[in-house]
């Protein structure tokens, strides 16, 4: 049987010399035979009668190895070297010692006064890099005193916060061509890790059909208004405008975007509007209907602006107060 | 009826500038814009806006948006040709610098802080102001024998007496460094931090420029119980292995402590006198000379004279430092290693030796134990075999089915 293949072969004659090995008194010898011709060292092959294999020590003088020395003269050699006892001791190092890490070891602030040094160090050497006017520089959200508080687990003190932001502003200013790739590396630790100034509002779409689709929320309302080119209908969770807002006010409210730039006859609104009361509900469409308007035409963004109609109003119901009869209303006074 | 069609509507929004207001509105519709209904009459459901909301706009903004625009460009280009300016501009730095006249004796307080000088002379402690002490009436008599006299209502420190202690603290700091000790640069009052700074990093100590937490050395299993170590050896290189040991010994404390104004440092020369930790500090002559091991006279309220002193003081741990590792790569350790790191290092290699022990006599009981001397096969790789082995090849089996 041949193996298939080189690396089987190898391992076919370790195999073989292994097995010669640990079975040396019954091995089979036409194997013997087979692998001595092969002129290979395993102690169970080797040992040729007749032909000593000697270290190159030995045999350079052959006469003097087969004298037989005196018997007073008998060396006895020394105990074979323990190594196990050598080994049994592995020490980690001969000299040591214990050493801050850090050199503000003995500040409160260790970590942040590295940082700090740090940024120090970067604003005096490269104080002479033109700096760009702070309007140019890309926005950056800068970690809050109370974040480096968070991330370090320091009490940084609200002075030494600010000394730093200010290095750090003005390191930030240097312009994006020169500015070195260590300034770089060290304003990173004090960038907040979400950067909102990165988020963008996503560009209105207008779909196959000509639609465009703005959302717009008031209070508690939610309104999604499909603007599309046509004659003036509007239609409001499936009723005309006037049969959805009883107001005149809150019609008026609803289409002021229309109204305002004079688009009224231009376009077809169709609408859905969710939660809240008229009031929310119509100026929540007012929003709607103005974004997917601004999608037809970018350029009505200044008049709808003056008109007052892409401003979300973030105000909401205030919360009632303990001690209080509402929000701000106070009990009436009772004398005793 | 509405004429615009998907191309002009997108391919507003594609081009950079936008078309002029009253062309789109041309484009937008062909019928004329009605009268406003409260001129017509007819009452509606809803109100017309003021007729200049819609129309004001479109008289000015063309103009104003092109102006804008422009603008912006010009921005944009100048903050463009910014590096090329700043090349030019370095450029022509490196182009005049060596022309005009060469000041040779030039007074650079900056440079005390750059390159601080290895000794001092009285013309450099004079020129610090380092000689001018406080007002007569706020004297400390303990300083006696430090102050010259008296001029124009304060007292004089004798600068000769400066010199001499700033050298004899120098020394102190050079030889602490040199036999592995941990110098704390200390200096809290404002503007004193790039001088401890420097001065720290030159001798390779700790610095403190923020006010000493009370208990630093009195209390420090709470107070620094956060702060990191690191375990060295003699040439200063981070060992592995110590974690365990890093994890349970105490924090360590200072083995010297330059104060650079001891009048507000007394907490701290307070826990150095009972820990026992030898102190350098600057002696104005309003200050208590007996808080300190090692005074230094000097004007402590001179950011100068401070500057010059912890140059000085850096400097010299500087050369202790650069001498100790010279010893080191000739073998010498300058320090003892301390007991408690000596403990650890013996019982590591205890744990281990009777780890291997253990394995060793594991492996015997099982067997494993392999005595025998490795044939020389098992150090010849597949190729070296088989070329010993192609020199009488193998007669193939005839019996084989590959064959």
């Amino acid at each position: 049987m041949m193996p298939s293949s080189r690396r089987g072969l190898t391992s076919a004659v370790r195999g073989v010399c292994k097995a010669l090995d640990g079975t040396a008194s019954r091995r089979p010898p036409s194997l013997e035979q087979q692998l001595r011709s092969l002129r290979l060292s395993s102690p169970a092959l080797a040992p040729v009668p007749g032909s000593r294999r000697c270290l190159s020590t030995e045999s350079s003088d052959p006469a003097g190895s087969r004298q037989q020395p005196p018997p007073q003269l008998a060396i006895t050699a020394a105990a074979p070297v323990n190594l196990a006892s050598l080994a049994s001791r592995p020490r980690l190092a001969e000299h040591a010692r214990v050493l801050p890490a850090s050199a503000s070891y003995f500040s409160r602030t260790p970590v942040f006064n590295e940082h700090f040094l740090e940024v120090y160090k970067l604003s005096r050497t490269y104080a002479n890099l033109p700096v760009i006017p702070s309007a140019d520089a890309e926005r950056v959200a800068w970690k809050t005193l109370f974040d480096l508080r968070q991330t370090l687990g320091e009490p940084v003190k609200a002075t030494e916060y600010a000394q730093c932001l200010k290095l750090v502003k003005r390191l930030h200013l240097i312009h994006p061509d020169l500015k070195p790739p260590a300034v770089t590396d060290a304003l990173r630790y004090f960038k907040r890790d979400v950067q909102g100034f990165l988020n963008a509002p996503k560009p209105i779409a207008i779909d196959k059909f000509g639609r465009a689709l703005g959302v717009g929320r008031r209070k508690a309302s939610v309104a999604h208004a499909w603007v599309v080119e046509g004659d003036g209908q509007v239609l409001i969770n499936g009723k005309t405008l006037a049969d959805y807002f009883g107001r005149v006010h809150d019609r008026e409210s609803a289409v002021w975007a229309l109204h305002a730039t004079d688009r009224i006859d231009k376009y077809n609104v169709w609408a859905r509007v969710t939660g809240g009361g008229t009031t929310g509900q119509a100026e929540a469409l007012k929003l709607a209907v103005a974004k997917a308007l601004m999608a037809h035409e970018p350029a009505l963004k200044p008049a709808l602006r003056r008109a007052g109609c892409i401003t979300r109003d973030p105000r909401r119901v205030e919360r009632k107060k303990h001690g209080r009869v509402k929000a701000r209303k106070m009990p009436t006074w009772v004398k005793r | 009826m509405i004429v615009r069609n998907s191309m002009i509507r997108h391919g507003r929004r594609a081009v950079a500038a936008p078309a002029s207001q009253s062309c789109l509105r041309s484009l937008s519709s062909s019928t004329p814009r009605p009268a406003a209904p409260w001129q017509t009459g007819p009452a509606t459901a809803v109100a017309e806006p003021p007729a200049e909301l819609a129309s004001a706009p479109t008289q000015t903004s063309a103009h104003s948006q092109s102006f804008a625009l422009a603008q912006a460009a010009a921005r944009k280009a100048g903050l463009a040709a910014i590096p090329s300016n700043h090349a030019e501009y370095e450029r022509q730095r490196s182009l005049t610098r060596p022309l005009g006249s060469r000041v040779t004796s030039r007074y650079h307080p900056d440079q005390d802080l750059v390159n601080p000088p290895h000794d001092v002379t009285l013309e450099m402690l004079m020129a610090a102001q380092s000689h001018m002490g406080h007002h007569v009436g706020q004297w400390n008599p303990a300083n006696q024998r430090y102050i010259y006299g008296e001029r124009a209502g304060i007292h004089i420190i004798s600068l000769e007496t400066t010199a001499a202690h700033l050298r004899r603290a120098a020394r102190v700091v050079e030889e602490v460094a040199y036999h592995g000790g941990l110098i704390l640069f200390v200096g809290t009052r404002k503007g004193q931090m790039p001088a401890v700074v420097r001065a720290a990093e030159l001798a390779g100590g700790c610095h403190l420029y923020q006010k000493w937490v009370p208990g630093g050395i009195t209390n420090r299993d709470v107070i620094l119980a956060n702060g990191r170590l690191k375990v060295v050896d003699e040439r200063d290189r981070e060992l592995p292995g110590f974690e365990a040991h890093l994890r349970d010994c105490r924090p360590v404390v200072p083995d010297l402590v330059v104060c650079l104004n001891p009048v507000e440092n007394y907490p701290l020369l307070h826990e150095c006198g009972l820990a026992g930790i030898p102190t350098i500090g600057v002696i104005d002559t309003d200050a208590d000379p007996t808080w300190v091991t090692y005074q230094i006279p000097a004007n402590d309220d001179s950011l100068r004279c401070i500057t010059l002193i912890a140059g000085m003081l850096g400097r010299a741990g500087e050369r202790g430092q650069a001498r100790r590792l010279a010893d080191a790569n000739d073998g010498i350790c300058t320090w003892e290693t301390p007991r408690e790191i000596a403990t650890f290092i013996r019982r590591e290699a205890k744990e281990r030796a009777r780890e291997k022990e253990a394995a060793l006599q594991e492996a015997a009981e099982q067997g494993l134990l392999d005595d025998k001397p490795l044939t020389r096969e098992q150090f010849l790789s597949d190729e070296e075999l088989l070329s010993e082995m192609t020199d009488p090849p193998i007669a193939p089996n005839p019996s084989s089915p590959e064959a």
